[in-house]
């Protein structure tokens, strides 16, 4: 008896030893990112509340003021959450649904699927400042290739010089930038699905659209929310290609939360703009959240 | 982890100080459209004693220059004949080394400010023209030249922002006139003969430049930053008092009052005579159509007849900015600019050599052939230039024209804000609507 | 068959709209200004190279080059030996505390970097570690972490247990495991996060715009800005430094593709 609980004893030390060590994995990251990213981010917690300019030596403390302002009496910063919401709805509708039917289109091999593939994700490994370039030379009115395009149907457009529309031209640019590099995370989601599952309803006679709604779609439930959680960061994060695509500062028309922080700091208010950096945060967190229940309600998990 | 420990809220805020330049980034979007974020000018905190000294006074003797500076600007155009008037410095001073450290501007706010008042980038530098050099000024960053007698080679009348109580701190150096250039060519086929100066004959001398099929006026609407040029002339003639922006974001004067709806009234007439969807119109298109001849006029500023010509223009170019009053009532005819203003760092271990490189370019030779090799205006004094377009419009530093306005907000909220309602007025709205949503953003960036 | 069309259809039409961009950028880097506004679509007048050999030589890109080098590949294998460490431990651990920590190092993606910018630029400045490609790297790293930890936690959570498990009854201890067993099998997804890093950042524009002042230490989105000039935008000199930064990138996507997509089918999408 004394034996087996000295042995047990020991395989006890033996495993709190080896969980330390599993422990002492995880402490480089863990200390550079408190040191260099938390430990900054919990300064600009505490410079949300109070008024400082960003130079002068001294500052009061103003309390939830900044956030009050931001909630309630700023339109600068309300037109901007409305824009950033508008932006980030159209991307993440037409950037997933691209996203996935190319993925469908090309996750099996035949001849040119991998040219293809690589073709599509190309746009993804440009700088941000090359495509605002780039589409900024195609959204020029009278010299870009978008009204020659508008042109064929005898229409034109002022393209960002119009102020109902111009976001959703970003959000074009910005489901070109990206669709291709969400389409290799849905293919391989998709290649991970067993071509049997699919054969198998296939044989109990269920069409293409059937099969894919019943089997494919809730098999790569992982792959469509690490799509989506990345679509909706990178939807709030389109910093530098606004201000390549609308210039610095943009008009508001097209200014988003993350401009509108850095017009804020620019526009010497650093408490301000900590506080509504610190709203950033909050709003990409809920709609996290958010996406990741409602996509859940239409993907029952299949495996744990 | 340690090193956050170190810091004493003092400490925070005075590194800090240098820190948030960095913020402003590309906040300007161009020249002088410079804003806030400026440290207290001993940011870096390690050598504690520049804070409580005066900056240097007249001291300066350019004859013991010697040794390395750096020339700290942002004009990467201009890096070609800096490099020549350094090497001709050189002539008279051997021992001298000069290295240039070009930021691009709209970076320059952010990265080389930082470094000026750190002393690591800068002995010479350049500031722009408003908040920048105003911030510079309170800093103690630059030093009082008034003893050097070298404002004496400048035109007194231009170099205004730089002297402060008597003192003189910094030159304004370039000097653009921020109002539309012209293709005189098409000007004189559309039979202007003389120079519009009120708005009625402006209104008719674009008709008939319409008449022959070309567009009056490519306006870059569709980038704030450029697009607010002709806020500058469009606002000269119509405010209360040449300081109206300044009190716009005081709160003194509104953009809803007459005077501003009657200059959005004005933009609305200039409608017609934009090209097609000109709010969409990036800088370098409407460069391009003023270029190839699709338009005549370009409504950014002088400092666009170089790059005109290196599109590869060949008409006379001229300038003619819009007066928005009635006959014998305007006030000025044009607007002028200082791009940049040079001064000598109080934090240079070698401000006799940063001087003798700013007194050489004081030097009417030189300033001259500086404008010349860069297709602009200088503001020193007794300048002749043997650059076509410079010498065709050089009359314009004799006219009376009115520092540009835009320049005198230091929100960049405010001033979007109301150079904004000058664009939506373009593209559609009116212009009551557009004043009343402007006032709002103003009202709620007054009160915080 | 009307599936196989259609498909076909829409792939040609989207590979269309790829490739429209792409070519006006190619071909644009060969035309003068004048012609580039007359004719995007055009060939060019002639085929010459004088825009990439104004770039190489005159720009002084072959520095920014270098320097672009030695940060991405520094940064991406060193992020990517720091996350897939704590990716093993978060993977093993199991239980509230790996969920803890993986959720800890998850919630930086949301973060955004203005919010962080000043008081990182003031700890780098009290390092002395402006300027330095050395601080470029280290910010670089703990940027990268948090996506790299995303996707490699995901993967290596599936790796069986069991086997660690068996490893560890024959005396095998953690760092012998993650040597001999976690790293191996997980390379497709390594190289899959690491396709992300590298993309990511070789084309980080906010922290060199911030953090680095010498020309000479420019990084290559920082010198493709000096094309848009003040008063003047390039647009063929840009689109020829599109071009070339561009092709790096391009060939270590080529030749991580193969593993990339299996790494993303292996790993992240189990997760």
């Amino acid at each position: 008896m004394a034996g087996m609980t000295k042995t047990k004893r020991r395989a006890r030390r033996a495993y709190r030893k080896e969980r330390l060590v599993l422990l002492a994995f995880t402490v480089p990251a863990l200390a550079l990112y408190i040191s260099f990213f938390i430990i900054p981010a919990l300064q600009s917690l505490q410079y949300s509340l109070t008024n400082w300019n960003g130079y002068s030596a001294t500052f009061d403390w103003v309390g939830l003021d900044n956030f009050t302002r931001a909630l309630t009496n700023d339109s600068l910063f309300t037109n901007a959450v409305t824009n950033n919401l508008k932006f980030w709805l159209i991307v993440l509708a037409f950037q997933t649904l691209f996203a996935l039917m190319l993925a469908v289109f090309l996750f099996r091999n035949f001849k040119g699927s991998a040219l293809l593939r690589g073709l599509f994700f190309f746009p993804t490994i440009l700088s941000s400042v090359s495509v605002a370039y780039i589409w900024k030379f195609i959204y020029d009115p009278n010299y870009g290739l978008g009204n020659d395009i508008l042109g064929i149907f005898g229409i034109s457009s002022s393209f960002l010089g119009n102020d109902d529309t111009a976001i959703y031209w970003i959000a074009i640019t910005q489901v070109w930038f990206h669709a291709g590099q969400m389409m290799t995370i849905f293919i391989a989601g998709l290649q991970s699905v067993p071509q049997e599952m699919i054969e198998a309803a296939a044989v109990d006679g269920a069409g293409r659209w059937q099969v894919f709604k019943n089997v494919t779609w809730p098999m790569i439930a992982p792959a469509t929310s690490i799509v989506m959680a990345y679509t909706t960061i990178q939807s709030f994060k389109a910093f530098d290609l606004i201000l390549g695509l609308a210039g610095n500062p943009p008009k508001s028309s097209m200014d988003i939360m993350s401009t509108r922080i850095y017009t804020t700091f620019a526009n010497s208010q650093y408490g301000y703009a900590s506080a509504q950096a610190i709203l950033f945060v909050i709003v990409i967190v809920a709609l996290n959240f958010a996406v990741r229940r409602i996509v859940g309600l239409t993907q029952p998990k299949t495996e744990s | 982890m340690a090193l956050n420990n170190a810091f004493t809220r003092r400490r925070i805020l005075q590194l800090a100080g240098v820190g948030v330049a960095g913020t402003t980034l590309a906040a300007c979007a161009g020249p002088g459209a410079s804003n806030g974020g400026d440290g207290d000018g001993n940011g870096n905190g390690g050598d504690g004693g520049n804070g409580g000294e005066e900056p240097g006074s007249g001291s300066l003797d350019p004859s013991l220059a010697a040794g390395a500076i750096s020339f700290a600007h942002w004009r990467g155009e201009d890096n070609e004949a800096f490099a020549k008037i350094i090497e001709q410095l050189k002539e008279t001073y051997p021992d001298v080394e000069v290295r240039q450290d070009i930021t691009p501007s709209n970076d320059y706010q952010s990265n080389a400010l930082a470094q000026i008042r750190q002393g690591t980038v800068g002995d010479l530098f350049a500031s722009f023209r408003g908040a920048q050099l105003t911030t510079m000024i309170d800093a103690d960053l630059l030093v009082d030249l008034t003893d050097t007698g070298i404002a004496d080679k400048y035109e007194a009348s231009l170099v205004s922002e730089g002297l402060v109580d008597g003192k003189t701190l910094a030159l304004p150096y370039q000097l653009v006139f921020n109002q539309p250039i012209t293709n005189e060519e098409i000007l004189e086929q559309a039979g202007a003969s003389e120079l519009p100066e009120d708005w009625d004959s402006y209104l008719s001398l674009l008709d008939s430049i319409q008449g022959l099929g070309i567009t009056p006026i490519a306006w870059p609407g569709g980038e704030m930053g450029n697009a607010g040029q002709l806020f500058n002339c469009m606002i000269m003639n119509l405010g209360p008092s040449d300081d109206m922006c300044a009190r716009i974001e005081a709160g003194d004067l509104k953009v809803t009052d007459d005077w501003f709806l009657e200059m959005l009234r004005h933009y609305q007439e200039l409608i017609p005579y934009f090209q097609q969807n000109a709010t969409g119109t990036a800088v370098e298109p409407a460069q391009q159509m003023f270029a190839s001849g699709d338009a005549a006029m370009l409504a950014t500023g002088s400092y666009h007849i170089a790059s005109t010509r290196a599109l590869g223009a060949t008409f006379p170019i001229g300038m003619l900015a819009p007066v928005t009053a009635a006959a014998g009532e305007a006030k000025y005819v044009g607007v002028h600019n200082a791009t940049f203003a040079l001064g000598v760092s109080s934090v240079s271990e070698n401000p006799d050599t940063a001087f003798a490189l700013l007194d050489f370019l004081s030097d009417p030779a030189i300033a001259g052939q500086y404008g010349d090799d860069t297709a602009q205006f200088v503001t020193v004094k007794d300048v002749e230039y043997t650059n076509e377009d410079l010498s065709h419009t050089s009359d314009w530093v004799q006219k009376e024209t009115l520092l540009a306005p835009r320049f005198q907000f230091n929100n960049l909220d405010i001033r979007n804000a109301a150079e904004g309602a000058c664009i939506e007025v373009v593209g559609g709205k009116s212009p009551e609507q557009a004043a009343e949503d402007a006032q709002q953003i103003i009202d709620q960036q007054i009160g915080n | 068959m009307g599936f196989k069309i259609g498909r076909a259809g829409i792939l040609f039409v989207y590979a269309i709209i790829i490739i429209v961009p792409i070519t006006v950028v190619m071909l644009g880097s060969f035309k003068s200004m004048g012609e580039l506004f007359d004719s995007p679509f055009g060939l060019p007048e002639s085929w010459n190279a004088q825009n990439y050999l104004d770039i190489i030589v005159h720009h002084d890109m072959g520095q920014a080059f270098i320097n672009s080098a030695i940060v991405t590949l520094s940064s991406v294998t060193l992020t990517l030996l720091i996350a897939s460490c704590a990716a093993y431990g978060i993977a093993r651990l199991k239980g509230w505390l790996s969920w803890l920590i993986f959720g800890f190092l998850v919630l930086g993606m949301a973060i955004p970097p203005q919010a962080n910018m000043i008081p990182q630029y003031v700890q780098f400045d009290r390092l002395g570690l402006l300027n330095s490609l050395t601080g470029l790297i280290l910010i670089m790293v703990v940027t990268g972490l948090p996506v790299a930890t995303f996707i490699l936690g995901g993967f290596m959570k599936t790796l069986p247990n069991e086997m660690f498990e068996a490893a560890s009854v024959d005396g095998v201890g953690p760092v012998r495991s993650y040597i001999s067993i976690a790293m191996p099998l997980s390379l497709p997804s390594i190289a899959a996060t690491s396709i992300f890093l590298f993309v990511i950042q070789w084309n980080e524009l906010l922290y060199p715009l911030m953090f680095i002042q010498s020309p000479d230490k420019q990084t290559i989105p920082l010198r493709l800005l000096n094309f848009q000039g003040e008063f003047l935008t390039n647009y063929p000199l840009l689109f020829t430094g599109v071009a070339i930064a561009s092709i790096p990138i391009t060939i270590i996507y080529i030749l991580l593709q193969r593993y990339f997509v299996e790494g993303m089918t292996a790993g992240a999408v189990k997760g």
